[in-house]
């Protein structure tokens, strides 16, 4: 599905330092309507702190963020709020490890949402069901396998009806053999037309779903475009050498 | 007098006592408890004034014997005109000293929650009152429970030095038995016996409680190598 034409997440020259060390150097970045972007580099050069930069998990020092015409940056702005459409997927899951599965989806529900206990189930189980896992529901998190649970975690996210998920290296936790089930669920909320913003170096992801691939590195935008162009022929030598890099242990 | 004829005279003397060792126990703990909690949260998620307060109170606590604090509320502060009953100053004194206690309990089992569960229950647009509501203080009480079985059973010997402040709890009845029959070794070791037993029974109950609340899946098993 082709991206539309209006921007949903907005990102302005953000800037982020722990201590002397600039972790993001003015970053901006427009992600449209129904987009798969991914985010690539080599490791420490903000790719995670720029996600987490887009709900606020962390603070910029400088820079704005939008998401849909809500400026998340703005103090004024109420940020729970702003976060309730904002999904985001963890490298380690977290998923809340005293509750069932369905309890995780249903937590936002009714604490968040405020619905009542039948919607939310119902909802909750409507979600688990689209992640496959729905025949789980009693399981505690310290029961599901790693692709399990970071099903559970999609599943979770998804229940808050977002209008962008951020994936934050969503398989890099999981044994190889449990990779392909969770991109299999990111493929189908992609050509659902779901609007995402992926740090992974699952390549073959990239090319198959993607729409943009954008290379970071040092802090910093160095290379971005369609993934045929920026996998196959890339305008610098840099993003060649490091794609070429982690293509060859896929 | 034998033992045993002592026992059918001493034993539903100490039992009245005992329930008064008990009373203060608990309410000291429960104060205690209301303290120690939002204090804990307060020294991990609170601003640097907060911590700064929670770590000064948690300080002045554990560097003092609870014998001072306890008299400086019932003998010291009347001085002051601010005068407070035997059992009052008990479980202010008490109260205080064990929530200095629990606050630590609670910061470590807080502390062993992983970062990320705050950061996904902010993620899906929980404030951070429901996260910790929700998702931290849940976790937290499970994993307290072994520390906070200590505390139970510290407070239970505690409450034995309320005898100096004339609160007739356990102790104090035993002194009274062996100013009576002159058998202070049959009079301690009875009293010794029975803290034995509840401490034994305490601790097989909150065992329990662990067992009943633990979260499937998350058994710390193999723990053996």
């Amino acid at each position: 599905m082709a991206p539309k034409k209006n921007i949903i997440v907005k990102i302005d020259n953000l800037h982020k330092s722990y201590g002397a060390e600039e972790v993001l150097k003015g970053v901006s970045l427009d992600i449209y309507e129904g987009e798969v972007v991914i985010l690539v580099g080599p490791s420490g050069t903000g790719k995670s702190t720029l996600l987490r930069c887009v709900n606020q998990l962390t603070t910029p020092d400088s820079g704005h963020v939008w998401v849909q015409d809500v400026e998340l940056t703005d103090p004024n702005t109420n940020i729970d709020t702003a976060r309730q459409h904002i999904g985001m997927v963890f490298q380690s899951f977290n998923l809340f490890n005293h509750l069932t599965a369905l309890d995780n989806v249903m937590l936002g529900l009714l604490h968040v949402l405020k619905q009542d206990k039948e919607a939310a189930r119902e909802k909750a189980m409507m979600e688990l069901d689209r992640v496959g896992l729905a025949n789980k529901y009693m399981n505690y998190p310290g029961q599901l396998s790693g692709g399990q649970k970071q099903r559970v975690a999609i599943a979770r996210s998804l229940a808050m009806e977002p209008v962008v998920m951020l994936f934050d290296e969503p398989t890099s936790a999981l044994d190889p053999e449990l990779i392909g089930e969770v991109l299999e669920v990111m493929k189908t909320l992609a050509l659902e037309g779901m609007t995402m913003l992926c740090v992974t170096h699952e390549i073959g992801f990239a090319r198959d779903v993607s729409h943009r691939i954008v290379f970071m590195e040092h802090g910093d935008i160095v290379e971005q475009g369609p993934p045929k162009k920026i996998l196959n022929n890339p305008d610098l030598p840099r993003t060649k050498q490091f794609l070429g890099k982690i293509s060859s242990l896929h | 007098m034998n033992y045993i004829e002592y026992l059918t005279i001493a034993l539903p003397k100490l039992a009245d006592g005992l329930l008064i060792s008990f009373r203060v126990t608990f309410v000291s703990l429960g104060i205690g408890m209301l303290i120690g909690i939002p204090a804990a949260f307060a020294r991990v998620y609170g601003p640097k004034w907060m911590k700064n307060i929670v770590v000064v109170f948690i300080e002045v606590i554990r560097g003092t014997p609870v014998l001072v604090q306890l008299f400086l509320v019932y003998y010291g502060l009347p001085q002051f005109g601010v005068t407070f009953s035997a059992y009052t100053s008990a479980y202010i004194a008490l109260g205080l000293n064990s929530g200095a206690y629990q606050t630590e309990y609670f910061r470590g089992a807080i502390q062993a929650i992983s970062s990320g569960q705050m950061m996904a229950a902010r993620s899906i647009g929980m404030t951070r009152l429901q996260a910790i509501r929700h998702v931290i203080l849940p976790q937290a009480i499970r994993l307290v429970i072994p520390a906070w079985s200590n505390e139970v059973v510290s407070m239970i010997k505690i409450s034995s030095i309320l005898y100096l402040v004339a609160v007739p709890e356990m102790m104090t009845v035993a002194k009274e038995l062996y100013a009576k029959y002159f058998n202070p070794f049959q009079t301690y070791i009875t009293v010794g016996i029975v803290y034995l037993i509840i401490v034994g029974i305490i601790t097989f109950l909150l065992g329990k409680v662990e067992k009943r609340l633990k979260i499937p899946g998350m058994e710390l098993d193999n723990r053996s190598a």
